[in-house]
Order: structure tokens, then C-alpha cells, then sequence
């Protein structure tokens, strides 16, 4: 049956993963803890754009894809949405952020003070090749300054508010199960608040940089001054149905603020994401602040920019391109070549006519 | 790799109950049958915490409550589950939802008798030509009402239970008091 | 109460993959798409263990739909062993414990990108086409906002222009795939990427096709019985691909839609799209007992 035997669909595409996983290797639990402890950055992306904050599987998540990281992402997402709902935590506020990291542009010095905290800003990029020849690469240990940084730190833009430059959004009451879920209802336009937070939260890194970018050199209405931006830690605190409330433990988190001098006040623009990633953060909030009033079709576009920066539809939707799609091929050859024909025998039928 | 996962009692219950309430309203007027007697079913397999559920009979509330759905005004419901109808009131309370949003229009559970009552002939789509069918114990002007509270795309899906029989009539069906 | 009263016994992964909230969800948005042929629902569409643009649309709705007894058939370009195919059907059966099939006529469930089998499809039969882009405005108005607008007020006229205009330019409508359409004389929607040629199919089906869109989160649906017109000028008639004489190299079928297959020469030669249909023309050639269903198409004409 020489039709059905070529019929390898099947076997071709078990092969086809083989091959990757071959070049990945077998791995146990050791790989994994190896990549959670050396690759923290890359865990915390990964974990921000997959909206899942657990270390273990993040890392488990990198190795079983060699580090693919859309492929990471996706696993993930698909892992979460699996998961029971068992509870919504309480709400996170700025004060009550254990901080490792909160700067200013705005000011020279703010409330609580600019702390530096981890960050390669002013490290010389310099690759430490001797690694290669077999030096270890040892950091100098951190000397502790003699007064430590508060803890918990009120946000720049509390500070302004006191002081009427810029008008915070009201509170929002809302709790629990009421809290628009981005992953349990469609994103449709205007965007409930909660859901552009959420999608922002969970961009591509790559992609609200890259729109985010846009609007800074110009593109955008906007011009930010980054206001504050904050690694930090915050406590996960869930009631139990008794009634008891206990911490289920902390997540890294990452923030900006981001203002525009335009006009009598200022006007904010915010993101937060798991994990410590300032560039996102940056380019997130840039995008918030831009976004009301924007043309539509621009990049500022809250549309625009929440399609255009989820990284799970943007990444599959490309790479679906390599599918067959000769059928769709064929349906357009099909009118193209009679649209020629056609025309063939329009330009033959006036030849043949006399001439005037 | 992962044993394949087996379906649980509910689970295969309620995909049965989609199943039948899937037909039904792809094929109006055509009665199927459900696993099991109505409202209940068609809770378990439709509603859940995103949903905000009327219920006319009291003792329908747990087994809302227990999907996790908010119990809402018959204006705000997005399923309204009747019971039987006394009268045509309900109709005029319901979500229609909008021509940008059809799908908020509300989706009403009735008990009603699917096999006498007055004769209705069904047109549109889902029905091969015309459907004659027998729908009784809905009050006096229900069809006359539905048709003049409904307009096209906005409008609302209605289930008629009998027992552990479904008939769906969806908006795009027109219905013809013989 | 306790948090286990809050949560249910462990799985390793729910039956069929999607969990009960994610199968609630899309029932509903299904029985809705079904009340409103044609009109875009909007739903959560959550991540399922597939890339997006690879038929998670079409899946999730054949995760919500499947039990353990649906007979299932996967299709990608008219074929159940393209590589995309064979990994839906996998990936299905892995989750679902359904049986497969390649058989459209012992399909329960047909879950397919770009085709319509060749054979007529029964009333009980449920096709499930997958969508990349569930917009047939977004030529005319990428803006997803505006074009649901558009579809509310029912203002199609940029659409219509749009055609007018290829036939000034170029003698025809230019669409290949992906003909607009009006469903129940309210509603143009895509048909998906399948080709004019199985357009048709749709008309006044027997059966009933939702169309999923998984990574724009919109769901639709052609119920049985429903009209399904292609957006044409009363006087330039709609025209499907010109297939209708061609014969396949392979199996000798003729009058389907064709694989066209370049060849070292500058000719081309042609083998049938759907692939089963091939099949099973090749046993019928052979002597085998094959048995075969009805086809829309009849000597490569579509009966009015």
C-alpha cells in the first residue's frame, strides 16, 4: 500500500524531539537545582512572563527545554492553568515591601533614602575570560554599610501626592475572587485596569522593551522620568478558612514608576512583575503612562500593545508559520493564475481589433 | 510518561449534560435527553465563579452556591433558572445582552411539557426547513413576548426541561404560535 | 472547613487535560456561538501544552467536547498524518483516552486546519476547525475594537469595497482561502483558511462546525442547517478552485480538491488533498471492500 506507507507523520515528529532532547542530554534533579542557584535573572523572567512564581519549576522548566525560554514560558503557563484556585491573597501595598533595591530619578534624595542594592549598573562589563584558563570567579565579599537601609520604604509617588504634583488613581476596593482575572476571562477593550496590570505583568521582556523603547525616543506622547524603580520582596498573606491569616511565604517583585512632566501635574505610569526585572518594569510602566489618549494602531495603544507584547500567542504565531499551509498556497495560485489569464485574453482580443 | 486520565462520575456527567444542551440548541425544537433531571445538571455543567445565577425555586441555592457563583437579581443573572413560568414578567427582566456583546444576552431554564400544549412551527437556523412541535405550561403570550423583546443579535437562549428531557430554543430561532 | 473542603482530590491532570472552570467557560461561550452563527465570541482561552497558532483553539474545544467513547479524527491540510496533525491526534488521545480514527465517515469529532473532508458529514457529526485569525475585517480594520464595532452595526461596507475593488483591478476577487461570508444573513465571518472550494460545504450543513481561535481567544460557530453565503456580486458569480477536472497521480480519484506538486520537467501533477479519500480509493482499486460516503462535490461539480 504505497499510499498509507508513506504515511510517517507519526514516527517523524517522536524522531524530530528526540533529536532536541539528545542534544540536551539526560538530567536529573541536580541540573535543576544547579539552574535555579547560578541563573536567579534568568529564573526570575521566567517566572514573570510565565505568571508562576515557583524557583523549581522555573529551572525544571529551562532544563527540559535547554534553555528555549518561549518554550519555558509556555510550559509553564500550561502547568498553571491547570493548577486549583485555592485562595487570592491579600493585597500587596508599597510601604510593605521588604526592599533590597528602590531608586530616584526624580530626586536626589526621597523619603527612606536612594538605595542602591544588587545591580550591575556601574559594573565594567568586562567578560572574565580567565574563567576559561581555569581561575575561579570569586566576588568580593559585601561589606555592610554601618547603618542598614529601612526595610519598607512609602513610594516616591505618595510622597507627590501629599504634596498635589500628581493625582493617585482612587483605591480600588476590590477583593478576592472579584479582582478581574486575566486568565479566566477575555481581554477585551478598554481593558479593565486590572487585566492591562496583569498583561504587563506577564509582557515578553523582549517585546515591552522593544515597544516601550519606541515610545521613549519619541514615538510616544510621553517622555518618562523614571520616578521610582524597586526590587523587592513581598509577603504572600492568605486567610485560612478558619479565619486565621499566615504568610505563605515572599516573592520577589519588581516595580517602576514612571511620571511626565507635561501639564499642571504629573502623570504615572506603573508596572510590576514577578521576579527582579527592571528592564520590563521600565518599559512597561513607559508604555502605561503613554497609553491614554493614544492614536489607535500606535505602539502607546493599550490594544496595540498588550496583543503585541504577549509572549506565548506572539511566540507561537510565529513559529506556526513553518506549518504546512499549502492549501491556502494553492487557493491563491488558483486565483492569481486566472486573474492572468484573464487578462492574457483581454490584451489578445484588443490586438486583434482593428485599429481606429 | 502519564497514565491516561479517567473521567470522574461528574465529569462524565456533565460533559453528557453539555452534549445534550449542545444539540439541543444546535437543533431547536428537537428534544433530547439529559443524565439527569434538569436544573442541577445543567448548573454543574455550565455555571461556575465567573457566573451571577437567579433561581426562582429556594431550593436550588446550594447547588448554585456550591458551583461558586454568585447568587444576582434576575436583571443582572446571566442564567436564570425559572422553574415553572406564571408569568411572562421574568421575559422582561432578562439580560439581552448588546449588538457588541450578544454573548452577554442570558441563557433562561423553564419547566415546561414538551409533548402537548399548543402547536409552534420553528424556523432558522438549526431547523431543516420548518419544526412543528408541542410546547405546554408557559404562560399565555410567551412567544409573542419573547419575539418583541428581542432584537437580533442581542437576545437570550432558553432551555425547556420536562423531566430529564431539554429542548433548546435559541434567539436565532422564530417561532410561530399555530 | 478546611482548605482540602475547598479543593478536590489530586490528579496528575484532569481528564482531557482542561480543568472544570476552563471546560465551564467554553461550554458556555459554545452554546452562545451556537445561538448567534457567525458572531465572535470572546473567551479566556487558557494555555494548553501546545504553542499558540498551532490549533489551541480547535483543541480546547475538542478537550471540552471529547469522552472517553468520541471517535476522533485529526486533519491538517486535508491530511491525518501531517506531523501537526498526528500531534493533535496524539496529544488527544494522551489525555482523553479516545479512540482514533482516519475514517471520516467514523469520525464522532473532526478536528481540522485549512480542509472539510470531501465526504458529507452527517448530523451527528461535529467538525472543529481551527482558527489563526478569527477576523474577516482585519484587511480593512486591523484594530480589533473598531472591527467589533463594525460587526455590531452590521456595516460591512469596507469589506464590500475591498472586493469591488480586486475586481476592478484584477477581473475577480483575489481571496484565496479564508472567503468571507455571511452566516444567517447577519454576520460575515471567516470561514477559516480553508479553501473556496470546501466553502460551500457549509451552506445548510448537516452538521455543526465551530471555529476556534486560540491565541485571539475568539470562538464562532455554523450550526446545522444555517446559510453560509460567500460575500459575491450578483453578476461576477463566486467561483471555487478550478479542481474540478484534475485527476490524482496517486490514487486516479478525480474531482477534488488537489495537492498541486511541482516537477523537475516545469509541469506539475497533482495528488488528492484529502488524504483518506485517496486511501481509500487506492483499496477500491485494489479489490478491497471499502466502503465510502457521498461527496459534496459530484464530477467535480457542487450540486445547486
Amino acid at each position: 500500500m504505497a499510499y498509507v506507507a508513506t504515511r510517517g507523520g507519526e514516527r517523524a515528529i517522536e524522531q524530530a524531539e528526540r533529536l532536541f532532547r539528545e542534544e540536551i542530554g539526560p538530567f536529573d534533579h541536580s541540573r535543576v537545582h544547579e539552574i535555579k542557584q547560578s541563573l536567579p535573572y534568568l529564573i526570575d523572567r521566567v517566572m514573570g512572563e510565565a505568571s508562576l512564581y515557583d524557583e523549581d519549576l522555573a529551572a525544571l522548566a529551562l532544563a527540559q527545554t535547554g534553555g528555549e525560554m518561549f518554550e519555558a514560558v509556555l510550559l509553564l503557563r500550561a502547568w498553571r492553568t491547570t493548577q486549583p484556585r485555592l485562595t487570592v491573597a491579600k493585597p500587596v501595598e508599597q510601604k510593605d515591601l521588604f526592599t533590597h533595591r528602590r531608586i530616584s530619578a526624580a530626586f536626589k534624595d526621597i523619603p527612606g533614602g536612594q538605595v542602591l542594592g544588587p545591580t550591575l549598573d556601574y559594573a565594567h562589563r568586562i567578560l572574565a575570560t580567565d574563567v576559561l584558563g581555569g581561575s575561579a570567579y570569586a566576588p568580593e565579599p559585601v561589606e555592610a554599610a554601618e547603618k542598614p537601609a529601612p526595610a519598607n520604604v512609602p513610594s516616591v509617588s505618595a510622597w507627590q501626592a501629599e504634596n498635589d504634583l500628581v493625582d493617585l488613581p482612587d483605591p480600588d476596593p476590590t477583593q478576592g475572587n472579584e479582582i478581574p482575572d486575566l486568565t479566566r476571562e477575555p481581554l477585551l477593550f478598554p481593558a479593565k485596569r486590572a487585566h492591562t496590570l496583569q498583561s504587563l505583568a506577564r509582557a515578553e521582556t523582549g517585546g515591552t522593551l522593544a515597544l516601550g523603547y519606541s515610545a521613549m525616543r519619541g514615538y510616544g506622547s510621553a517622555h518618562p522620568t523614571v520616578n521610582e524603580v524597586r526590587l523587592s520582596e513581598a509577603e504572600i498573606e492568605v486567610t485560612h478558612p478558619d479565619g486565621r491569616t499566615f504568610s505563605a511565604g515572599r516573592v520577589k517583585l519588581s516595580q517602576a514608576e514612571v511620571v511626565d512632566k507635561k501639564g499642571e501635574k504629573l502623570s504615572l505610569g506603573f508596572a510590576a512583575t514577578f521576579g527582579w526585572n527592571e528592564v520590563k518594569c521600565i518599559s512597561a510602566a513607559t508604555l502605561d503612562l503613554n497609553s491614554p489618549g493614544a492614536a489607535k494602531g500606535s505602539a502607546t495603544e493599550e490594544e496595540f500593545f498588550l496583543y503585541h507584547t504577549e509572549g506565548v500567542e506572539s511566540s507561537g504565531f510565529c513559529i506556526h508559520f513553518k506549518l504546512p499551509h499549502y492549501v491556502t498556497f494553492q487557493s491563491s495560485l488558483d486565483a492569481m493564475r486566472d486573474a492572468k489569464a484573464k487578462k492574457a485574453a483581454q490584451s489578445s482580443s484588443s490586438a486583434t481589433e482593428p485599429a481606429e | 510518561m502519564l497514565a491516561v486520565p479517567q473521567p470522574s462520575p461528574a465529569e462524565s456527567r456533565e460533559n453528557q449534560t453539555f452534549e445534550a444542551l449542545l444539540w439541543a440548541l444546535s437543533r431547536p425544537g428537537l428534544v433530547r435527553a439529559m443524565p439527569g433531571l434538569g436544573d442541577a445538571d445543567l448548573l454543574a455543567a455550565l455555571v461556575d465563579r465567573e457566573c451571577l445565577v437567579h433561581a426562582a425555586d429556594p431550593l436550588l441555592i446550594p447547588a448554585v452556591l456550591k458551583t461558586g457563583a454568585k447568587v444576582a437579581e434576575l436583571t443582572d443573572a446571566d442564567h436564570v433558572f425559572a422553574g415553572t413560568l406564571g408569568d411572562l414578567a421574568v421575559l422582561d427582566q432578562l439580560q439581552m445582552g448588546s449588538d457588541l456583546y450578544p454573548d452577554d444576552g442570558a441563557t433562561l431554564v423553564v419547566h415546561a411539557d414538551l409533548k402537548t400544549g399548543p402547536m409552534l412551527r420553528l424556523t432558522g437556523p438549526g431547523v431543516d426547513g420548518t419544526l412543528d412541535v408541542h410546547i405546554g405550561g408557559l404562560p399565555d403570550g410567551f412567544w409573542q413576548r419573547r419575539a418583541q423583546i428581542m432584537r437580533y443579535p442581542a437576545g437570550f437562549e432558553l432551555f425547556l426541561l420536562d423531566d430529564d428531557q431539554v429542548m433548546g430554543i435559541p434567539r436565532s430561532t422564530q417561532v410561530e404560535v399555530l | 472547613m478546611s482548605l482540602t473542603t475547598l479543593t478536590k482530590p489530586w490528579e496528575a491532570m484532569s481528564y482531557g487535560f482542561l480543568d472544570g472552570s476552563a471546560k465551564r467557560e467554553l461550554r458556555r461561550k459554545t452554546l452562545k456561538s451556537v445561538a448567534v452563527p457567525g458572531c465572535q465570541m470572546p473567551y479566556a482561552s487558557r494555555e494548553v501544552p501546545m504553542a499558540r497558532g498551532w490549533g489551541t483553539g480547535g483543541l480546547q474545544v475538542s478537550l471540552t467536547l471529547v469522552n472517553p467513547k468520541t471517535r476522533v479524527k485529526v486533519i491538517d491540510q486535508g491530511a491525518d498524518d501531517s506531523v501537526n496533525a498526528a500531534s493533535i491526534r496524539r496529544f488527544i488521545a494522551r489525555v482523553a483516552g479516545t479512540p482514533t480514527t482516519m475514517d471520516t465517515l467514523e469520525a464522532d469529532l473532526i478536528q481540522s486546519r485549512h480542509r472539510i473532508p470531501e465526504e458529507i458529514l452527517r448530523e451527528d457529526q461535529i467538525l472543529v476547525l481551527q482558527v489563526p485569525n478569527p477576523e474577516p475585517l482585519r484587511p480593512v480594520q486591523p484594530n480589533m475594537s473598531i472591527a467589533r464595532q463594525m460587526h455590531a452595526d452590521a456595516d460591512y461596507g469596507r469589506m464590500w469595497l475591498q472586493l469591488y475593488e480586486q475586481i476592478v483591478r484584477s477581473g475577480r476577487v483575489m481571496q484565496g482561502a479564508s472567503y468571507p461570508s455571511l452566516v444567517h444573513g447577519r454576520h460575515v465571518m471567516t470561514p477559516s483558511p480553508i479553501p473556496r472550494w470546501d466553502v460551500p460545504k457549509l451552506n445548510m450543513s448537516k452538521h455543526l462546525t465551530i471555529l476556534s481561535a486560540g491565541r485571539e481567544k475568539r470562538i464562532f460557530a455554523v450550526p446545522p442547517y444555517t446559510r453560509v453565503e460567500p460575500l459575491v456580486f450578483s453578476d461576477v458569480p463566486y467561483k471555487v478552485e478550478e479542481h474540478g477536472h484534475l485527476t490524482c497521480y496517486r490514487s486516479g480519484t478525480k474531482g477534488f480538491f488537489m495537492n498541486e506538486i511541482p516537477q523537475d520537467d516545469g509541469t506539475s501533477t497533482f495528488e488528492v488533498s484529502d488524504s483518506e479519500w485517496g486511501v481509500k480509493a487506492i483499496r477500491k482499486g485494489a479489490g478491497e471492500p471499502v466502503t465510502t460516503g457521498e461527496t459534496w462535490y459530484k464530477n467535480g461539480e457542487m450540486p445547486e
